[in-house]
Parts: structure tokens; C-alpha cells; sequence
């Protein structure tokens, strides 16, 4: 295995002097750390680069490889520019955006990070990236019984995939325990209680890879959302009504043979160590009207904590999840519509909202966020700091002639990271709001004017 | 970019309260309309409009105040 992937570095160095990339020959990375958390099940790495540019002509971007395990579970890549020294360091952020290289060694894919202003010659800039991985932790072995401990596989590479040369570099690899059974030992690395050292590494040529595996246990709750609709409706009368449709389940390692009640209550360390029974929900400070629910009914086992800067709410599925079990169940809520919808300055009103989840380190696989608009709205638009599918529905609702327009946003592999704000835009004339008491009222003139006709009308065959 | 926030055009809070006025007086109309129907027999579509613009704003406002928000 390892003769392989040396044999591959070799071929690709070969093939990498013959072609000529050019803006691997314009930068260089001076020093590299990257700092791996493996505390949750969703992988936060952190690395820190000073990028210098070697080359002769200014240079407005760089390339973040990633190999092709990780480019399908990578979930939000962020860049920071760090200028300033140590009291006063400033932090702008950097726009980050995939792209795609014709002459890719393997599948690599790429993220392209665009500079402040463009990097001169001989000049440095340092970069903090933060990218995070969902579904990495692999779980080994497959199936556990009620009273083991989940231990998981982290595969990833002790050297940084580059498309640059880089002088040098370390990685720190963050577990939750001090629990590891093995890692892969690329010297020179160590091992200090909850950390793993790789490193330093010394002047690494471009695309190299040495492959690590890292056996350890993480008991952390796997929470993964399968699918989450979420419904938010507009009235103008003055509230916004959320309704979400959630199918939890256990991402971890499968559980196998039974589940003992008895031990799982008496034991509860020792039993069900990577099982949870509690989630936690953040709400939007001013909520009101708060239920959870599923088929079979309400669910009262809740707690609801309001507050001023948010609303938090506990909650317990009806069973406690082990791996690959599964539940179901609707949370909905309702909030004050003047904290949500605002108007512009050209007239048009728009809805300011967050995107994502609102359950604490909880992974989404496919997220559907549904934005019901009141009847009479024109022009719908979405803006979004990320990529999203949008698309247009009609929904037919409470004293609703033509049906209300639906924006409907799509996303899949989501994390709390994306919990930021988003706007709809809409156009809206005031006057039909009226349009809903004229339909009571002429439905109530209808009833009347029945009522006086049918005491008027003589349906007598005989004359009298 | 200055945003105006948003609200319903009354006041949220007193819908229970101008549900249960509005209601009263379309009931207490249509009371009147019903008595003065059965005693005399002459057609009165102006009276109908009335009482039917108070039982109309009074379903609104009772619709709101239970928390249908159409």
C-alpha cells in the first residue's frame, strides 16, 4: 500500500515537471498547520497557511485541493485574510467558490479562494480556512451491542494536498477521549493524550499524500437528520408560522441484539454509551405557540426555555436512538412578523429569516426550506451566501382564490454552520389585503339575501 | 440599507377584543333583520348590506383572535 502511493507521488511529480502549471510555480506555502477536531461527528478542520508569492506577475487566487473522499462529504469551505500583528490582527473574509482544473491529478477537486487585492511579487499573506466534513467518521466496528463503545475510522492524509510546494507543516489531530486504538505512524509523529501530532514535515513537493487512518473511540451523539422540510408562512396579519418535518436517525455504528430497558436504566454509563434520548432546538427569541408532535400525537416529554436572545427547546424523541434507529416528528412555532419582515428602499418587501436547522450539531442530508408567500404577491426572489435549488410552487390555503406562490429552496449535506440569515423578496400591493374580509362579508350578504328570497318566493301550484 | 419593519395594519393584541365587539354588534343586526322580516313583509336589501359587512369583519376578526391568521 504504501509502496503504491509512493509509486503514484513519483509518477505525479514526473508528470508535473513535463506539464507546466503556472500558478503552482507563482506560490508557494511558507507554513502550513492544520488543526483537525474530531470531538463530533462533524469534522472541523482548521488550517492555517502563509502563502508567498515566488513568481513575477501579481497573482489574484489560489487553489485548495481536496482529495476525492472528502470533496463529496466537504460541506462549507470558508477563507479568512489575517492582517495585522498580534493585538491588533483583523479578520476579513475571502470569497471561496469551487471550480474545476482540466489536468486534475486523480479527481482532485478544487476550491479557488480570491485575494483581497492581488498578491505581489515576494509578497506574503497569511489565510485561515475552515472547512468541514460530514460523514467522515466511519464507524469500526459496523455493529456494536447495547453495552460497547462506538469507535470510529478517521482516514485523511498526515501531508496537506497541495497544488503547491509546501516548506513547512504539521497537523494536530484533536479526538474527544484519550481512547485511540491505532493510528498510522508517519514520522514523525506523536501522541499526547487527546492530541496527535503529525509533523513537521519539510518541504513537501506539490499533490503529495500519505494516507493516515485513525481508529478511535467517539461517543459523541451521532444525530443525523435524513430529511427536514421546513415550512414558514407569511400573514400579514401579523405572524410568521414554521412548521418542520424532521426523520432523525443514529448515524453511528448499527446496534445489534436486543436493548435491555433494565440495564440501560440501572447501568446508564456502562449501557448505551453513543445512544442519545435528548436533543436540543434554538428558537427565535419571541416564539409562542410551540408543539411538537408526530403521527400518533402530541409528545410531551419537552422542555421550553424562552429567553431574549433566543428560546431553547429540549426535547426527547418517545425511545432513546441507538444506531440506525429512526424517528419522526413535527415541531412547529409561531413568531411575531414585525421582527422577520421589513421593506426596502424600492418599495419591495422582503422576509429575513435563517437558514438551516435549528438542532444543535446535527447533520441534514436534505434540507427543504419552503417560504409561503400571501396571496397577491408578485416577483418572488431569493439571496442566499451559499448555493442553493430554488423553485416555484402554488400552495392553496385558508380563504385563498388563486393559491399562494411557494418559494422553495434545496440543499443537501447542511450543518450549523449555515444557520445565517437569508432574504425573499416580494412585491405586495396593502389594498389586497382587503381582498380576505370582502370574501366573509359577501359570503354573509349571500346567506342573507338567500334567506329573503326564500321567504319571498311562492312555489304554490294552486292559486290562491 | 434602512429596513422599516413590517406590522399588521391593527394592533395584534386587540383582536380578541375587536372580535368579540365586532361580533356582538353583526349578531345584534342580524337579530333586528330577522324580527323585522317575520313582522313586515316589504323587501329591505340596504339593511341586508349592513348587517352583512358587521358578521363578515367579526368572522375575520374571531378567525384571528383563535389563531387561523389567514
Amino acid at each position: 500500500m504504501a509502496s503504491r502511493i509512493g509509486i503514484f507521488v513519483v509518477f505525479v511529480a514526473v508528470f508535473l515537471s513535463l506539464s507546466s502549471f503556472s500558478s503552482a510555480q507563482d506560490l508557494q506555502i511558507v507554513n502550513a498547520e492544520r488543526r483537525i477536531d474530531l470531538s463530533s461527528h462533524i469534522v472541523k478542520a482548521f488550517l492555517t497557511l502563509k502563502v508567498e508569492n515566488i513568481g513575477k506577475n501579481p497573482v489574484a487566487e489560489m487553489l485548495l485541493a481536496f482529495p476525492p473522499t472528502q470533496i463529496k462529504h466537504l460541506a462549507m469551505v470558508q477563507a479568512l485574510a489575517i492582517t495585522g500583528k498580534k493585538k491588533k490582527k483583523t479578520y476579513l473574509p475571502l470569497d471561496v467558490k469551487p471550480t474545476e482544473q482540466a489536468d486534475a491529478p486523480n479527481d482532485t477537486g478544487y476550491f479557488s479562494v480570491s485575494f483581497v487585492s492581488p498578491l505581489g511579487p515576494g509578497e506574503t499573506v497569511t489565510l485561515e480556512v475552515l472547512y468541514i466534513l460530514t460523514h467522515s467518521l466511519e464507524p469500526f466496528p459496523v455493529e456494536i451491542t447495547q453495552s460497547e463503545s462506538q469507535l470510529v475510522y478517521y482516514r485523511d492524509s498526515a501531508v496537506i494536498l497541495s497544488p503547491y510546494h509546501i516548506k513547512q507543516q504539521a497537523t494536530i489531530v484533536k479526538t474527544p477521549s484519550t481512547r485511540v486504538e491505532s493510528f498510522t505512524s508517519i514520522e514523525p509523529a506523536n501522541r499526547a493524550g487527546k492530541e496527535i501530532k503529525y509533523g513537521p514535515y519539510e518541504n513537501r513537493a506539490p499533490y503529495s499524500y500519505s494516507p493516515v487512518i485513525i481508529h478511535f473511540e467517539n461517543n459523541s451523539p451521532f444525530a443525523v437528520v435524513e430529511e427536514l422540510v421546513r415550512e414558514i408562512e407569511i400573514s400579514h396579519w401579523g405572524s410568521l408560522q414554521i412548521t418542520e418535518n424532521y426523520k432523525l436517525t443514529h448515524g453511528g455504528a448499527r446496534h445489534k441484539g436486543v436493548f435491555s430497558r433494565v440495564d440501560y436504566q440501572s447501568k446508564r454509563s456502562a449501557s448505551g454509551a453513543s445512544s442519545f434520548n435528548a436533543l436540543l432546538a434554538v428558537l427565535p427569541p419571541r416564539v409562542n405557540s410551540v408543539y411538537y408532535r408526530d403521527d400518533i400525537g402530541n409528545i410531551s416529554t419537552s422542555h421550553l426555555r424562552t429567553g431574549f436572545r433566543k428560546s431553547e427547546l429540549e426535547f426527547e424523541p418517545r425511545y432513546p436512538l441507538f444506531g440506525g434507529w429512526r424517528a419522526t416528528f413535527i415541531i412547529g412555532y409561531r413568531v411575531p412578523l414585525e421582527d422577520y419582515l421589513f421593506e426596502a428602499p424600492d418599495g419591495r418587501r422582503y422576509l429575513n429569516f435563517t437558514f438551516g436547522c435549528p438542532l444543535v450539531e446535527t447533520i441534514v442530508n436534505k434540507l427543504t426550506v419552503k417560504v409561503v408567500l400571501p396571496e397577491g404577491s408578485k416577483d418572488p426572489s431569493a439571496v442566499l451566501p451559499f448555493t442553493v435549488n430554488q423553485d416555484l410552487q402554488v400552495k392553496y390555503s385558508y380563504l385563498d382564490i388563486v393559491g399562494r406562490t411557494v418559494v422553495v429552496l434545496q440543499k443537501d449535506n447542511v450543518v450549523p454552520t449555515h444557520n445565517v440569515p437569508f432574504q425573499v423578496y416580494y412585491t405586495f400591493k396593502p389594498i389586497y389585503m382587503l381582498a380576505e374580509p370582502l370574501m366573509l362579508v359577501s359570503a354573509f350578504f349571500f346567506v342573507f339575501v338567500a334567506s329573503l328570497a326564500y321567504v319571498h318566493i311562492d312555489l304554490n301550484i294552486a292559486k290562491k | 440599507m434602512a429596513a422599516k419593519p413590517i406590522a399588521s395594519p391593527i394592533p395584534v393584541l386587540m383582536y380578541p377584543t375587536l372580535s368579540v365587539f365586532t361580533l356582538a354588534i353583526g349578531l345584534v343586526i342580524t337579530a333586528i333583520f330577522f324580527i323585522y322580516e317575520a313582522t313586515s313583509s316589504r323587501k329591505n336589501c340596504s339593511l341586508g348590506k349592513e348587517l352583512a359587512t358587521a358578521t363578515g369583519f367579526g368572522s375575520l376578526f374571531l378567525l384571528l383572535a383563535s389563531g387561523v391568521y389567514v
